[in-house]
C-alpha cells in the first residue's frame, strides 16, 4: 500500500480548513456576506468581533480534541478511547451544572474544566498500582456514572427554564461568543502539545507497541505516558471551558488520519489536528445556520455528521487496520 | 560421547536439520546430568560474558519464583532456559531483558549496567511472545528498533536497509503489519530486535504457536545468527533448546542443572524436572535417534 505525502495531505487540508474558516466568517445567523475577508480587517462589528473569534474559537477545539484523541487512543492503547473517556465528561458535566445551578451568572466553563480533570485524576487514583489501560478504562465508565446521576439530580432538584436552556446547551457543546483573549491559553496549550508530542512522535510510537515492548526499545515507558495522560486533560479540560463536551470529534479525526497517512505519530499528528479543527468549523457553521436563527449545539452537529462517518469507517477499516 | 554423538540438532557432534521432526527431540547421552553448583557458569568456554548474574532472584509481584541463580552467556553464546509452566522461565528472561527488578542479587550486561535510551537496543533485544501486529509498516516497525527519536539518519538508515535485506522483508518495507502472516510477522519483530546490532537477544517461547514449517524457519534464522549475536530462550520446546550451546533447567524455584544439551536433557533429569517420560527411537532413515516423548512420568 503506497501512503500519500504527508506534506501534500497537510497542505490540502489546511486549504480546505482555511476555505471552511472563511465560509464561517461569511455565514452566520446575520446572514451571508459575501466581502468577510476585507470586513474582517477593517474590523467589522460583527465579522471581527463575532465570528472571527467564534470561528478561531472552533479551530483550536477541534484541533485539541483530536490531539488530546491521539493522546488517549495512544496510552489506553484502545482505538475506542476518546478524550472523555477516563471521567472528564462526568466531571465537567457535574462542574459545569452546579455552577449553573449555584452561581447562573458566571460562565460555567472553569468548574467545568475544574471538574473534568478532579474527575480524571481521581480515576487515575482509583486505578493505581500497575499500569493496567483495562482498570483505567473501567474507573472512568464507573466514575463517570457516578458523576452523571449527580448531574442529573442536580437538573432535577433545581429546575428553572434558565437552567435547563443554558445546561442543554453546554451539555451538548457549544461556544457562545466567545472574546479573542479568552484564546490565549487554550491556543498556549495546543502549540505546546502539539510540538512536545512530535518531537517525541518515536516514543508515542513505541508506547502504542505496549510498555514492555516501548521499554525493550529504550523508551522511559512512565514519563512518555505521563506527559501524553497530562497533555489528554489538559486539552480536554481548555475545551470544555471554552466550548462544553463536543463528542466524536477526539474519536473520529485520529481513526480519519491513520486512514490517509498511517499510523506513525509523525505523520498522523498534523493530519489529526488539522482533520479536528475542519471538522468542528464546519460543524459549528452549520450550527449557526441549519435553524437560523435559533442555534443549535455545535457537539450535536459533529455528533449527527461523526457517527455516520465513523461507521463508514468502520466498513473500511480493514483498508489500514 | 555415546548416542548424543550421533543426535542430529545436538550442537557437539551434530549434522543437524533442527525442523525436520518437530515432534522428537535428540537424544542425550545416559551418563545424567550433574547438580547446577554456584558459579556454574555455561559459558566459561568462550569469550568474555556479554551478560551475567550473580546470586539472582526474581519474583512477580514481589512472590521470589527462582532464587540463587548463576548464569554466564558468553559472546555469541545461545543459551535455553527450560522448565516446566510456572517455573519461572519468563520472569528470569524479564529480568535478564532489564523489564523487572531483580529482588536480590545482580545482572551485569556486557560488565555494567544497561543503558537508556537508544544506546539500550544496542545491548540487547528482545523478542516477545504474543505480541499483536500494529498498524505500522514494515519498514515503520523495524526502524523503531533503533530507539531514535526522529527519523533515521544515513547510518541508522543504512542497519535497517540491511537487516531488512538479511531478514528477507524487502519485498514487504511497505506493507501494513496487520496484514503479515505469521511468519512474516515473527522476521518483522526479529529484525526489530536486530535492526541496532545487539550483542544479545532475548527470545520468550519463540516457537509458541508455530507451525513446523515456520519453527523450522525460525531455527534456520538463528542459525544465521549463531556466533554474532548471543541469545537466551525461555523454552518449554525440547528440540529448540537441544539447538542451543548450553541448557539451564529450572525446577523447584531454582536451577536444577546447567550444561550442554547432552548433559542436561537427559530421560532421568526430564523425567524427574518436566514429569515426562521418553523412549528412544531410531531414525529409519539412518539418522541419530530421538528421545520422544510418550507420556507423564
Amino acid at each position: 500500500m503506497t501512503r500519500i505525502g504527508v506534506p501534500v495531505v497537510v497542505l490540502v487540508l489546511g486549504a480546505l480548513c482555511a476555505g471552511a474558516m472563511a465560509l464561517g466568517l461569511s455565514i452566520g445567523s446575520s446572514g451571508w456576506r459575501g466581502d468577510a475577508l476585507p470586513a474582517l480587517f477593517a474590523g467589522d462589528q460583527i465579522i471581527t468581533f463575532l465570528r472571527a473569534p467564534r470561528v478561531l474559537t472552533s479551530a483550536l477545539c477541534g484541533a485539541s480534541l483530536a490531539l488530546a484523541g491521539v493522546a488517549m487512543q495512544t496510552v489506553l492503547r484502545n482505538d475506542l478511547a476518546d478524550p472523555y473517556v477516563l471521567g472528564i465528561a462526568g466531571g465537567a458535566s457535574a462542574g459545569a451544572v452546579l455552577s449553573l445551578a449555584l452561581w447562573p451568572s458566571l460562565p460555567p466553563g472553569p468548574a467545568a474544566a475544574g471538574g473534568g480533570a478532579a474527575a480524571t485524576i481521581l480515576v487515575r487514583g482509583i486505578a493505581r498500582g500497575p499500569y493496567n489501560p483495562t482498570r483505567l478504562l473501567l474507573g472512568g465508565i464507573a466514575v463517570g456514572s457516578i458523576l452523571a446521576s449527580l448531574t442529573g439530580l442536580v437538573l432535577v432538584l433545581a429546575p428553572s427554564e434558565r437552567l435547563l436552556r443554558s445546561a442543554t446547551f453546554w451539555l451538548f457543546g457549544g461556544f457562545g461568543t466567545p472574546v479573542l483573549g479568552s484564546l490565549t491559553v487554550p491556543a498556549v496549550l495546543l502549540a505546546t502539545s502539539f510540538a512536545w508530542m512530535t518531537f517525541h512522535a518515536e516514543r508515542l510510537d513505541r508506547l502504542s507497541l505496549g510498555d514492555d515492548v516501548a521499554a525493550s526499545l529504550g523508551t522511559d515507558v512512565r514519563k512518555t505516558r505521563a506527559g501524553l495522560l497530562t497533555i489528554a486533560i489538559v486539552l480536554t479540560a481548555a475545551v470544555v471551558a471554552v466550548g462544553g463536551l463536543i463528542g466524536f470529534v477526539g474519536l473520529i479525526a485520529p481513526h480519519a488520519g491513520r486512514g490517509i497517512v498511517g499510523a506513525t505519530h509523525r505523520r498522523l499528528l498534523p493530519v489529526a489536528t488539522l482533520l479536528g479543527a475542519l471538522l468542528v468549523v464546519a460543524a459549528d457553521a452549520v450550527a449557526r445556520t441549519a435553524f437560523s436563527p435559533r442555534e443549535v449545539p455545535v457537539g450535536l452537529v459533529t455528533a449527527a455528521v461523526g457517527g455516520p462517518f465513523f461507521l463508514w469507517l468502520l466498513q473500511r477499516r480493514r483498508a489500514w487496520a | 560421547m555415546g548416542v548424543a554423538a550421533n543426535a542430529v540438532t545436538l550442537p557437539d557432534g551434530q549434522d543437524g536439520d533442527p525442523g525436520r521432526d518437530p515432534g522428537r527431540v535428540p537424544i542425550p547421552p545416559r551418563d545424567g546430568t550433574r547438580r547446577a553448583e554456584p558459579g556454574d557458569s555455561p559459558g566459561d568456554a568462550t569469550a568474555a560474558p556479554i551478560l551475567e548474574a550473580h546470586e539472582l532472584a526474581v519474583g512477580r509481584g514481589g512472590r521470589p519464583v527462582l532464587a540463587g541463580v548463576n548464569l554466564r552467556v558468553g559472546s555469541g553464546e545461545r543459551l535455553a532456559l527450560v522448565g516446566a509452566n510456572g517455573s519461572g522461565k519468563t520472569t528470569l528472561l524479564r529480568a535478564l531483558a532489564g523489564l523487572d527488578a531483580a529482588l536480590a542479587g545482580v545482572i551485569q550486561w556486557d560488565g555494567g549496567e544497561l543503558p537508556r535510551g537508544s544506546e539500550r537496543v544496542r545491548q540487547v533485544g528482545v523478542l516477545f511472545q504474543g505480541e499483536t501486529p500494529p498498524g505500522f509498516t514494515v519498514r515503520e516497525l523495524v526502524c523503531l528498533g533503533l530507539g531514535l527519536d526522529g527519523p533515521p539518519s544515513g547510518s541508522a538508515a543504512g542497519l535497517l536497509g540491511d537487516v531488512l535485506g538479511r531478514m528477507d522483508l524487502d519485498p514487504l518495507v511497505e506493507r501494513s503489519c496487520a496484514f503479515l502472516s505469521g511468519g512474516e510477522w515473527q522476521r518483522a519483530v526479529l529484525a526489530r530486535s536486530l535492526v541496532a546490532r545487539p550483542g544479545l537477544l532475548l527470545l520468550d517461547e519463540p516457537t509458541n504457536h508455530l507451525d513446523p514449517a515456520r519453527r523450522a524457519a525460525l531455527f534456520a534464522l538463528l542459525d544465521r545468527l549463531r556466533g554474532s549475536v548471543a541469545a537466551v530462550l525461555a523454552t518449554h520446546d525440547l528440540e529448540c533448546a537441544a539447538t542451543c550451546d548450553r541448557v539451564v533447567l529450572l525446577g523447584d524455584s531454582r536451577v536444577v542443572a546447567v550444561g550442554s544439551p547432552s548433559e542436561v536433557l537427559t530421560p532421568p533429569t526430564l523425567a524427574s524436572v518436566l514429569g515426562i517420560r521418553v523412549r528412544r527411537v531410531d531414525d529409519p532413515e539412518g539418522g541419530s535417534p530421538f528421545l520422544r516423548v510418550v507420556g507423564p512420568s
